[in-house]
């Protein structure tokens, strides 16, 4: 099932001077937590002169689509799947 | 003298994502991977799909078949929309890693590509099978686990796209003149790239009814009797593995169109569909530095017909509003208003936008393209439809971004960013 949520949401990440990555490691969502276990696809969308992080994430549970806008530093959870049937 | 079967060694690799939307969608969500998803233009159930993953292709979920359809072949199925953005992105990186091997890609389209390696024979030190096997591994770490490629090795483009087709997903073929008739006897008319039915029928009428008989026939049949023009000879070439479709054809139009999702004559509903058209076309037209001459306008109608009209004017159009004016004319020029389910706006005769005609009466004009000018910055700062014509308000989810079935011409925009 798909659910689309659009919600500002905590992220705490990490962030590899080497690779010069930033990978989401826990996200802080109606009151839970979830651990990601796997960045599954990352790309960038620009938005004008703005790029905007897009990075699927899953916790093995449910997958999550975060943004990552980086002009206001905010981060977004757009949607949600878990995989069972519409 | 009949022309020999290329023997050279074959140099040109195509590549073909399996299932691209869908694949793509799949890598992004884990919890999709091994089940039946379809990406459809919508996801109501008149929805077209435009791309099954390869295990809901399994259960008969076909290319074109509504979600409706889609469904009732199996009743689990995913049905998510596409995300253009997301599928760009594969894009991009593929080609990124394609150009490692040779400086001659071609993308023919957003889920395949030809790499030429014409004349690189003596850098290369390795087969081409080797270099096809690490671009797959290559896919397969570097963009995503789940992305696999059908791919295919030939002599010229027409029999690295056969060869690419005959195993499916995660092929690896090669087509040399040593197995081409064995290729050809496995396949139907319908399986070669470019032959529809109605090709197949006509084949068919000049006493071909398979890939070998169509090899075997003489050039004068497919020239003077099947094909009645230098198509015949084309396919000649084409099918003994000689090169006749490396050629880069210029751009001649811009155009959009799109599929109402739902089916109206109101003419105001029609003008802000056409006013959005306008903007996405004149936006292209003019980061291409490009004015048109010539506005086409086509209709399909709900009860089937189809309506089409090209005018010609003495000045260019540039601005969103020329464009939609001169669109909106033409639009007018239907015989009969009907109730309409497809509108297409193209423009032609296309024109270097500095050289355009300076009016000598018309002032309004000017400013009109100053106006212009000032709003395509904005756009380009802030993001597409920050700043838009009053006409197009409440218009944000129609006329949504889309990706071009088969189209190359519009990957241009996506490589200047």
């Amino acid at each position: 099932m798909l659910e689309i949520i659009n919600e500002k949401i905590s992220v705490i990440t990490k962030y590899d001077r080497m690779k010069g990555t930033v990978i989401p490691l826990k996200l802080h969502w109606q009151g839970k937590e979830f651990f990601i276990k796997k960045l599954s696809y990352y790309h960038r969308v620009r938005l004008g002169r703005n790029i905007q992080h897009i990075f699927h994430v899953t916790d093995d549970n449910m997958d999550f689509r975060l943004r990552l806008d980086s002009e206001t530093l905010h981060w977004t959870l757009e949607e949600i799947t878990d995989g069972t049937p519409d | 003298m009949e022309l020999q079967i290329n023997k050279n060694n074959p140099t040109i690799m195509h590549i073909d994502l399996n299932s691209c939307f869908a694949t793509v969608e799949q890598q992004a969500n884990m919890h999709l991977r091994g089940k039946p998803v379809v990406v459809a233009a919508y996801a109501t159930p008149s929805g077209c799909v435009v791309s099954p993953s390869i295990e809901a292709k399994q259960y008969g979920i076909r290319v074109g078949m509504t979600v409706r359809d889609a469904r009732l072949l199996c009743k689990n199925v995913m049905v998510r929309t596409p995300d253009p953005p997301l599928v760009r992105d594969v894009h991009i990186k593929f080609k990124k890693i394609f150009k490692d091997y040779s400086p001659n890609v071609y993308p023919r389209s957003i889920d395949e590509a030809v790499i030429d390696f014409t004349g690189m024979e003596s850098y290369l030190n390795r087969s081409l099978v080797e270099i096809g096997k690490e671009i797959k591994q290559r896919l397969r770490s570097e963009i995503g686990e789940w992305i696999s490629c059908s791919l295919g090795i030939g002599s010229n483009r027409f029999l690295a796209k056969t060869a690419a087709s005959l195993k499916k997903p995660d092929g690896l073929e090669i087509i040399t003149d040593k197995n081409l008739r064995d290729v050809y006897k496995r396949l139907t008319l319908i399986d070669l790239c470019g032959i529809n039915k109605r090709f197949e029928a006509r084949l068919n009428a000049n006493g071909i009814f398979t890939p070998l008989e169509f090899l075997d026939a003489p050039l004068s049949l497919l020239k003077n009797q099947v094909f009645q023009s230098i198509v015949g000879y084309y396919w000649y070439l084409r099918l003994r593995g000689w090169e006749i479709d490396d050629v880069i054809f210029a751009r001649k139009s811009f155009g959009q169109d799109y599929a109402l999702g739902k089916a109206t004559k109101d003419p105001h509903e029609l003008a802000q569909i056409m006013m959005k058209l306008c903007e996405k076309m004149g936006r292209r037209l003019r980061k291409a530095g490009k004015a048109a001459l010539g506005i086409h306008v086509a209709c399909l109608y709900y009860d089937g017909t189809f309506w089409h009209r090209g005018r010609k004017f003495q000045t260019e159009m540039l601005t969103v509003f020329e464009l939609y004016r001169k669109a909106l004319y033409v639009f007018n020029q239907q015989p009969e208003k009907k109730v309409i389910v497809k509108i297409s706006i193209s423009c032609y005769d296309l024109i270097p936008s500095k050289k355009s005609q300076a009016s000598l009466f018309d002032f309004p004009e000017v400013k009109e393209r100053k106006v212009s000018t000032a709003l395509d910055a904005i756009n380009d700062k802030y993001g597409e439809y920050v700043i838009t014509p009053g006409l197009m308000l409440g218009m944000k989810d129609l006329v949504i971004d889309r990706i071009a079935f088969g189209g190359v011409k519009e990957l241009e925009n996506l490589y200047e960013n």
